[in-house]
């Protein structure tokens, strides 16, 4: 008697399970969905990011050029100070003007 | 900036009335009925591809000058050109791939137009390195990739009609409908005159470095006569 409760018991969770799990999943098909269906990746996240990685790159190698214009500019007018120096169209003092340092 | 003259200011303010006038042009064009939103990459993304062209074509033609005529207004005008070709070519490599991603379902694939545009990138990546680390043959080395680079261009610009690609063909310019056409060739317009801005400075850049360097050599030879 105590067997028979437990083999119905079994059947009756297997029955449960069986019903719980869609056939279409146990049959392994693919089904038509009706209406129309479309994967939905939203456009404005990339055309966000495109639009702003090209005026960041633009404007950041503007930047690098200029603060290297204004540095190298600096540069120039500090040797032809130190060349055009009262010490008689020489360099301020040894090393001056030299490639160390500059 | 006294010694920038007249054309780069006046570059500077055509480039600041783009700036606000092609983004209203842009957001008020039609949108396109099968891609949406996202096609609005393609203002962007294909005057910045046709930048890396112009951009490998003018480096060349500075390296040729340098090569054969030993030219060194040629050599720092191929130098401006190379950064730029990285710079627009970094732009459309980035923008393509996020374009695809919404329209193809992937960022990328393997196919000719995509593949050959890389290829490009990095040879003008190489050409780059070479300059920088090239030693003193460096210049002639990068000089003969920008060559190589400039024959790579059209291969790029036909892949599309040779090969079978998921990328849209060269007839899509030509073809765009007339409701897009202010916005595209407003921001083509803008993206140019942008590329004008960045080639003088940065000419103007390899030129300052060249007086540095001659002054230097002056400065030393001044000090070998006073010792």
């Amino acid at each position: 008697m105590k067997e028979f409760f437990s083999r119905a018991r079994v059947t009756l969770a297997a029955l449960a399970v069986a019903m719980a799990v869609p056939l279409a999943a146990i049959a392994q098909q693919f089904e038509k969905v009706e209406g129309k269906v479309t994967e939905d990746i939203p456009a404005v996240p990339f055309v966000a990011l495109a639009y702003g990685f090209i005026w960041i790159a633009v404007l950041g190698y503007l930047v690098y050029v200029a603060r290297s214009l204004g540095r190298v500019s600096a540069e120039v007018a500090e040797l032809r100070r130190k060349l055009d120096g009262p010490q008689g169209k020489g360099p301020a003092g040894p090393g001056a003007t030299g490639r160390k340092g500059s | 900036m006294r010694s920038l003259g007249v054309g780069l200011p006046v570059a500077a303010a055509l480039a600041a009335v783009g700036f606000l006038l092609v983004p209203g042009l842009i957001l008020t064009a039609p949108i396109e009925p099968l891609m949406g939103v996202v096609q609005k990459i393609f203002y962007f993304h294909v005057p910045c591809a046709i930048m890396l062209f112009l951009s490998t074509f003018v480096c060349a033609g500075g390296s040729l000058a340098y090569l054969f005529r030993g030219s060194d207004k040629g050599d720092r005008l191929a130098a401006a050109a190379g950064e730029l070709a990285v710079l627009f070519g970094a732009c459309a490599l980035v923008t393509g791939p996020l374009w695809g991603r919404k329209a193809w379902g992937v960022y990328w694939q393997w196919d000719a137009r995509l593949t050959s545009s890389l290829l490009l990138f990095l040879i003008m990546i190489g050409y780059m390195l070479a300059r920088r680390y090239g030693g003193a043959g460096g210049k002639r080395l990068a000089a003969a990739l920008a060559l190589f680079a400039a024959v790579d261009v059209p291969l790029v610009y036909k892949s599309v009609d040779i090969w079978r690609t998921i990328h849209p063909k060269t007839t899509v310019v030509k073809t765009l409908d007339p409701a897009m056409r202010p916005a595209f060739w407003s921001a083509f317009a803008l993206i140019v005159i942008v590329w004008g801005l960045l080639l003088t400075l940065r000419m103007r850049l390899e030129a300052t470095r060249a007086a540095v360097e001659e002054l230097r050599l002056e400065a030393e030879d001044l000090l070998e006569a006073n010792r």
